[in-house]
């Protein structure tokens, strides 16, 4: 169930908005005569975006994460058909647990600002977002990131980025100087950063890791000392490098890239070289996957690309900092300037 | 996230040794690529031999919680399930009654026939008796045959999901046909009871040791893997808030209620024998109470956690004789009528002795002697035929040292003591504090309010079940929610006086009806200490 209201940007407007929807729903219940709602939050998402769609998709996909993260979810979006310079409407998310009997709610507004009004939307969210729980901030306004941003898109950004614990950005597709400079940037006053690139590889890196788990293996991690990637492009990708940068930045193994012929989204092999055994993790078609050690055994996975709630979801359950990303991060640029 | 195509290709355990003379030492390191935030546990390759899997725990709960591990990708493709009981069946007939099962008894989840196609290629059958030798071969035969089939590597955990009386017996004979030595690790997981009194449970140990190291014995309490059982661990030890107020200068008492609507359901047999002490305070709600009221361990790993809760529970006051009739109370329900139906009593339900004596309703009063609980009494409640079912733990605080606004509390009500803190298990797992505040209008009147976390709906996902959890947790070698020997045997020694005592007394059954809060006896016990039992 969801209801909606629209009216300019207000936060005591929205607020109030909010408050009428929970009195709408606490009214049915008393009708029904037994506890029918439950309200949930744990935190506040906001997306921000200035794709073309003025945030459909958005607005789409975070009902499906308040399943597993309850929250008052914030769409921001830019769209030059903005009646107002900045309008919202406010929703309530409904959804029945499997098996029970009572409705969780989750609030979701969505404001729409004028590309020019975008400067005005920050006031408007600082109103807005939950007080005493964590703030994550998924930035799709590739205009504000961008090292091009107008004054008006970095102070509107800026706005955001002060209120936020965790910024989720997704450097797929970018030149990683900038991008890792943009992971740089954002990474201030303790704020916690994540990129869906290095989600991305935890489907690569989880596999690799749990070879090394088992106590009777005697070739251990250690003696792998050279990392090979093959990436698609001529350059490595940020997600080529995060790869490089966790199988190496523990000690500091060799690291070679390759770039990659024929069919190859994003990467293409992750190959662990040591004297007796060399692991490789490659995809071998669209869908399909193969482990494989020099040892001779092999292990075949499919595997399609996650979907952006997959990934959202994993990083909505880390709210604080996440070492080993950083361990990847770290190493990663190094790897670049070096390149 | 994956799906693995090729079942019986699982390669990575061992290091392949090039001649048979070659012993080859693990070298000890850390894995350094694990990411614990990001990944999932990982569990090894194995092989899982239930006793008694015909049986109603493996058709209700065991197969259901690892077809769900195996749904969620949690449990690795090199896995077997080797289930044997004395009911002849193919593997295909043992296959389709565990899918029938299966999809009936799967908990707050869909039944996808794709993912069991998978699973069922796992599941095999060995038919045999558990006191014939030749059984333990054939079952052998098969761990040897599914280990080169699926990849199991030689870890094989058993699991003993048949009548008590069988445990002694069956970790002897394990141990007497080399089963319990392999390649891999091997663990055994015993079902509760343990023992039926503190002396059969210690000669019940005592005949495990005599085979199992105790590392690899698990014995189950399955309470204690519930995830609001958890919680209650994450409530004091991740807060800063609530430690402080954790002990008797500010706890009046507390109150822990098991509570189940249902009767006997065709266990009479079985319960008339155990009894409502046996069946849940003994194992479940003193791990409870241990867990509500254990010191912090210095460290969260099995050791440290399981240590302070056997102190806890050796710190609990062992009654004296003549103190249980003071301290305890024994019921059992009478046929009553509840919401137009008529409800039969214990003693008339089928293969109950009509004179049985049994406890199907069981209160005790625990008092722990250490500086943090001295003189805090600690109720626990537990029955059958209840008006609902519901487990949980109340905190009952105590008032404020000046009842400044106590005549003016609505409706007359006496709220001396207003703040008490709920953990609710079941049902409706979550947590609520309730406090005074006042009501709108003029005048001081104040009225309780209840501040509510509900588990379920602050996290939408779906939470694995106490089984769910505690099969990874053997298969991992995690036995921090697993009950020591230590703590078994401090658990009988604080019922044990109160069994001698009712195994001599005459009650005068039924005491309370079906459908109601229990007998008047145990509201009295509450009385002389000045309290009364909440409804939950
Ligand atoms: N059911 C529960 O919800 C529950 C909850 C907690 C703990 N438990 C404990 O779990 C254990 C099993 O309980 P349950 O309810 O599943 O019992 P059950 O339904 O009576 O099952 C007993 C199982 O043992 C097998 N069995 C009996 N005698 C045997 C023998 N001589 N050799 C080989 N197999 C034999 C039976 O199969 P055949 O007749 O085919 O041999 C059956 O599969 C008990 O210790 C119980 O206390 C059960």
């Amino acid at each position: 169930m969801s209801s909606t209201v629209i009216f300019p940007a207000q936060p005591e407007q929205i607020l109030k908005g909010l408050g009428k929807l929970w009195t709408g729903l606490g009214h049915e219940e008393k009708q029904q005569g037994k506890p029918t709602v439950l309200r949930a939050c744990a935190m506040t998402l906001v997306v921000a975006t200035d794709e073309d769609d003025g945030g459909f998709a958005a607005s789409q996909l975070i009902p499906q994460l308040m399943h597993g993260h309850p929250c008052r979810g914030i769409v921001l979006a830019v769209s030059k058909t903005a009646e107002h310079d900045v309008e919202a409407r406010v929703m309530a998310q409904c959804w029945k647990p499997f098996g029970k009997a009572q409705q969780i709610c989750c609030e979701q507004i969505e404001i729409v600002a004028h590309p020019e009004s975008w400067p005005n939307v920050g006031p408007t969210l600082a109103g807005l977002t939950v007080a005493d729980l964590p703030v994550v901030f998924w930035c799709r306004h590739k205009g504000a990131l961008s090292v091009h941003a107008t004054p008006e898109q970095k102070a509107g950004l800026q706005v955001v980025l002060d209120l936020s614990t965790k910024v989720i950005v997704d450097t797929a597709g970018e030149d990683p100087m900038s991008a890792f400079e943009l992971v740089m940037r954002l990474h201030q006053n303790g704020r916690a950063v994540a990129d869906l690139e290095w989600a991305r590889l935890t489907f690569w890196r989880q596999p690799i890791a749990q070879i090394f788990d088992n106590p009777m293996r005697t070739n251990k991690f250690s003696n792998f000392h050279t990392v090979e990637i093959e990436h698609e492009g001529a350059q490595p990708t940020p997600m080529a490098l995060y790869a490089a940068g966790w199988f190496s930045g523990f000690h500091k193994a060799k690291v070679k890239f390759r770039s990659c012929q024929g069919f190859c989204p994003g990467l293409h092999s992750i190959r662990l070289i040591s004297d007796e055994e060399t692991i490789q993790f490659e995809r071998t078609g669209p869908e399909i996957m193969r482990l494989f050690s020099t040892n001779g055994r092999e292990r075949v996975y499919s595997h399609s690309e996650e979907s952006l709630y997959a990934l959202l979801n994993e990083e909505l359950s880390i709210v604080g900092s996440d070492p080993c990303f950083d361990v990847a991060f770290n190493r990663a640029q190094e790897l670049l300037i070096g390149q | 996230m994956y799906q693995e195509n090729w079942p019986d290709t699982y390669f990575w355990p061992y290091h392949q040794t090039r001649t048979m003379s070659v012993i080859v030492q693990p070298v000890t390191e850390a894995n350094l690529l694990q990411d614990p935030l990001r990944f999932d546990r990982h569990v090894p390759p194995c092989a899982i031999v239930i006793f008694g899997a015909s049986g109603d725990l493996s058709k209700r709960k065991l197969l259901p919680s690892l077809y769900r591990l195996f749904y969620e990708r949690r449990i690795s493709q090199s896995f077997a399930v080797v289930g044997s009981s004395r009911t002849p069946m193919s593997d295909d007939q043992f296959r389709d009654k565990m899918k029938e099962s299966v999809s009936k008894f799967l908990e707050d989840a869909p039944f996808d026939e794709d993912v069991w196609k998978s699973f069922a290629q796992c599941l095999f059958y060995v038919a045999g008796d558990m006191s014939n030798p030749e059984s333990y071969e054939a079952i052998r035969e098969k761990l040897d045959e599914v280990e080169q089939s699926h990849q199991t590597a030689g870890n094989v955990l058993f699991y003993l999901s048949t009548q008590p009386s069988f445990y002694a017996e069956a970790v002897k004979a394990l141990g007497a046909h080399n089963l319990t030595k392999g390649r891999g690790w091997r663990r055994v997981i015993i079902e509760k009871p343990f023992g039926h009194d503190l002396q059969s449970a210690r000669k019940l140990n005592e005949e495990i040791h005599q085979v199992l190291d105790e590392s690899n014995v698990y014995r189950i309490d399955h309470y204690l893997g519930k995830e609001t059982v958890q919680n209650i661990l994450a409530f004091r030890f991740g807060n800063g808030i609530f430690e402080p107020l954790w002990n008797r200068r500010y706890v009046d008492f507390i109150q822990i209620t098991a509570a189940e609507s249902i009767g006997v359901e065709g266990r009479g047999a079985y319960y008339q024998e155990a009894g409502a002490l046996r069946d849940m305070i003994q194992n479940h709600l003193s791990q409870v109470m241990a867990t509500v009221a254990m010191e912090p361990p210095t460290v969260f790993d099995a050791n440290n956690v399981r240590d302070e809760r056997a102190k806890l529970l050796r710190a609990v006051r062992i009654m004296k004789p003549e103190e249980v009739e003071k301290y305890a109370v024994s019921g059992q329900y009478g046929p009553a009528k509840v919401g137009g139906q008529d409800l039969l009593g214990f003693r008339q339900e089928p293969s109950v002795d009509p004179n049985a004596q049994t406890d199907t309703y069981a209160a005790v009063t625990f008092f722990i002697d250490n500086w943090r609980w001295a003189g805090v009494p600690i109720y626990i409640r537990t029955g059958k035929r209840m008006p609902k079912r519901v487990t949980d733990i109340a905190i009952q605080f105590h008032a404020p040292p000046l009842g400044l606004f106590s005549q003016e509390t609505k409706s007359g009500l006496r709220e001396a003591r207003p703040n008490l803190l709920v953990l609710r298990i079941q049902p409706e797992e979550g947590i609520s504090l309730r406090f005074l505040s006042k009501s709108p209008g003029s005048g001081m009147r104040l009225r309780p309010v209840s501040m509510d976390f509900n588990y379920g709906s602050s996290f939408g996902e779906r939470s694995p079940t106490a089984y769910e959890t505690l099969l990874v947790d053997a298969m991992t070698g995690d036995p921090t929610l697993y009950t020591r020997q230590d703590m078994v045997d401090a658990s009988w020694q604080i019922v044990q006086p109160i069994l001698d005592s009712w195994a001599n007394t005459k009650f005068d059954f039924p005491n309370y009806d079906a459908g109601s809060w229990g007998p008047k006896a145990s509201e009295e016990m509450l009385a002389r200490q000045g309290h009364v039992w909440r409804i939950p």
